[in-house]
């Protein structure tokens, strides 16, 4: 019974995702989503207990033999995400319960929950599926749902940036496609261990399909998640979507490509195989990149969500940065950064979110002495981009820690130049929200302290999400061995 | 050379990938971009399909004595791409549906037109 939970999880959130739009009253569609959440936060972490006691397992449906059926592969990595995803999700739901009405017309509200529903199905089907074209459904799944999520605020600038993230995902699904057909000629397998198992006995006879399976994985899988120089659909999705809907988008939606590269370079081609092909080294350089250019792009821009939306794309450098580094180190380090920029990026988004919406303008200007106004909002923030800018103790600082050790251990220590550099630029965008939020007696002029009265239901998952990821980077040594033991 | 034409499947289905994806980014038309986006699709059906295929054999359908091997093609990759259909289908409506809308708020299709509208929002 708990090794089926995973597939159970899928076809709970499917099944239950179309009963939403058939609740009149909002209270309930609350109610339901509520209780939806919850059970999936048990029930993933039982996956996780199950995993801690027994290992690893694969989980076959349909047919008992991994030949015919599809498989579900449930390591420690795969499990700790399901939890970290599902408590995200549940903290999202909780905000949104108190701030969607005002920002989507109420009759959306049922349709809302049905594609959040819709995408948490699709993001850890991506993460359990061991079978590539299995993968590839869950991701065009993930797509429609997430440009859903955009949309359904019904403005002119919400369906430009969903169109735009809708062409460039075809692409990037596109790609991906190919590649899966291209892997298939070669080994007549989707499941990624039989795959691996033929690559392994054959790579050699195949010297350039190795090269062009893995660069058309990367690419495609590199638009969808915002990849520098892909990232051009990214800041407007992002910064234009329901604030609930840019939470989840930037901090999971992104992700899971990523995890889905970590699959292909790890479970299907293996480390060695991998270690000459100059791939690597291209994803090294995009993911450094990355983290200098989003960073300096977050600096130039004038709206909040824009800005954190770009911010994103720096931590994709991060996590595309371990990856690059081909070692197991790097991707161990690359899945905590996830981790910990997941519940990072989730509570900033919910943070600027309450921002704008008490202070009614979008842009950071304005947002100077705000910590007058709304002390313990700005506090979080001040945590959170803590995190972000890499102050010991914070999960930022964590991962920016290890992978400078991981980069030591390769004897690459110019590549720790761009992780100090990347840090330093973070700096430049985030503090000074706080510093002219809180000081600076120019700023503080007309704001009456504790005038803006946030509501406790949007406050309670915002301090959740901020001591999850405090808990991230105390016990960060812990969590390391224990995703480091699918690396085994 | 030689390579490119023995596998004439494959050569074609790139070539139709490349037509499909220049249209796809260099046309501003959401229209046109959107049948580009169909011509790549089945561009990836034609090589994946071409995969599963052997010359003058049948589909798996076991008629009368069962057959030798090469006989029959493998009919995985026809299966799959029937799903890769209806993703594609689906996209495409959900892709019409997005270009209705715009139609509808901006009164054109052309999506250069409409980031003019949009107006800057100093990225570059």
């Amino acid at each position: 019974m708990t090794s089926n939970l995973p597939l159970i999880n899928i076809m709970f959130l499917m099944i239950t995702a179309f009963a939403f739009p058939l609740i009149k009253k909002i209270k309930y569609i609350y109610f339901f989503s509520y209780i939806i959440h919850i059970l999936l936060v048990i029930s993933t972490l039982a996956t996780l207990m199950f995993v801690v006691n027994h290992g690893a397992y694969a989980l076959n449906i349909g047919y008992p033999d991994t030949f015919m059926g599809i498989q579900l592969y449930i390591s420690h990595v795969e499990a700790l995400l399901g939890v970290v995803f599902s408590i995200i999700f549940l903290m999202v739901v909780i905000f949104a319960s108190s701030t969607i009405d005002k920002e989507i017309s109420e009759n959306r509200i049922g349709l809302f929950y049905l594609l959040v529903n819709i995408l948490y199905t699709s993001l850890i089907g991506v993460i359990y599926s061991n079978d590539l074209f299995n993968a590839y459904v869950f991701i065009e799944v993930s797509t429609l749902s997430a440009c859903g999520l955009i949309i359904i605020k019904d403005k002119g600038e919400t369906i430009l940036a969903a169109i735009k993230y809708l062409i460039m995902s075809t692409v990037g699904s596109g790609l991906v496609l190919m590649s899966i057909a291209y892997l298939y000629s070669i080994t007549g397998h989707l499941n990624i261990l039989l795959s691996h198992n033929v690559i392994v006995a054959t790579y050699q006879d195949y010297p350039n399909s190795v090269l062009i399976i893995l660069s058309l994985f990367t690419l495609g899988l590199g638009v969808k998640s915002a990849l520098f120089p892909l990232h051009g659909w990214l800041p407007d999705a992002h910064s234009s979507a329901p604030t609930p809907s840019s939470a989840i988008l930037s901090s999971l939606v992104i992700k899971v490509y990523m995890v889905l590269l970590i699959k292909i370079i790890f479970r299907l081609f293996g480390l060695n195989i991998v270690k000459d092909i100059v791939i690597m080294d291209i994803i090294l350089l995009l993911g450094s990149a990355g983290m200098i250019f989003g960073s300096v792009m977050a600096i130039k821009q004038k709206e909040l969500k824009r800005m954190v939306a770009y911010s994103s794309v720096a931590q994709i450098g991060y996590v595309a940065f371990g990856i690059g580094l081909g070692s197991i180190a790097g991707l161990t380090i690359a899945v905590y950064h996830i981790i910990g920029h997941a519940l990072t990026k989730s509570s900033i988004f919910l943070i600027s979110g309450l921002m704008i919406s008490q202070n009614k303008s979008k842009y950071i200007e304005d947002l100077k002495g705000i910590g007058h106004e709304m002390p313990i909002t700005l506090i979080l923030f001040t945590l959170a981009s803590f995190s972000m800018v890499g102050i010991p103790i914070f999960p930022g600082f964590i991962s920016k820690w290890y992978l400078s050790l991981a980069c030591l251990e390769l004897n690459r220590i110019s590549l720790i130049l761009i992780i100090l550099a990347s840090s330093l630029l973070n700096l430049l965008y985030y503090f000074p929200i706080v510093i002219n939020g809180f000081f600076g007696k120019e700023n503080l002029k007309g704001r009456i302290r504790k005038s803006k009265k946030v509501n406790p239901y949007s406050l309670f998952p915002i301090v959740t999400l901020i001591i999850l990821m405090l808990l991230t980077g105390l016990f960060s040594g812990r969590i390391i061995d224990f995703i480091a033991l699918s690396f085994a | 050379m030689k390579g490119l034409l023995t596998n004439y499947y494959e050569t074609a289905a790139i070539i139709l990938f490349g037509i499909g994806f220049a249209t796809l980014m260099l046309h501003s038309n959401l229209i046109k971009k959107i049948i580009g986006m169909n011509i790549m699709d089945t561009a990836i059906f034609l090589f994946f399909i071409a995969k599963g295929y052997i010359f003058e054999s049948q589909a798996p359908i076991i008629r009368g004595e069962l057959k030798t091997v090469y006989a029959y093609v493998n009919p995985v990759p026809s299966a799959l791409m029937l799903t890769g259909i209806v993703v594609a289908v689906t996209t495409t409506a959900f892709a019409l549906a997005l270009t209705i809308k715009l139609n509808e708020k901006y009164h054109t299709v052309d999506l250069d037109k409409i980031m003019e509208m949009e107006g800057d929002k100093n990225d570059e």
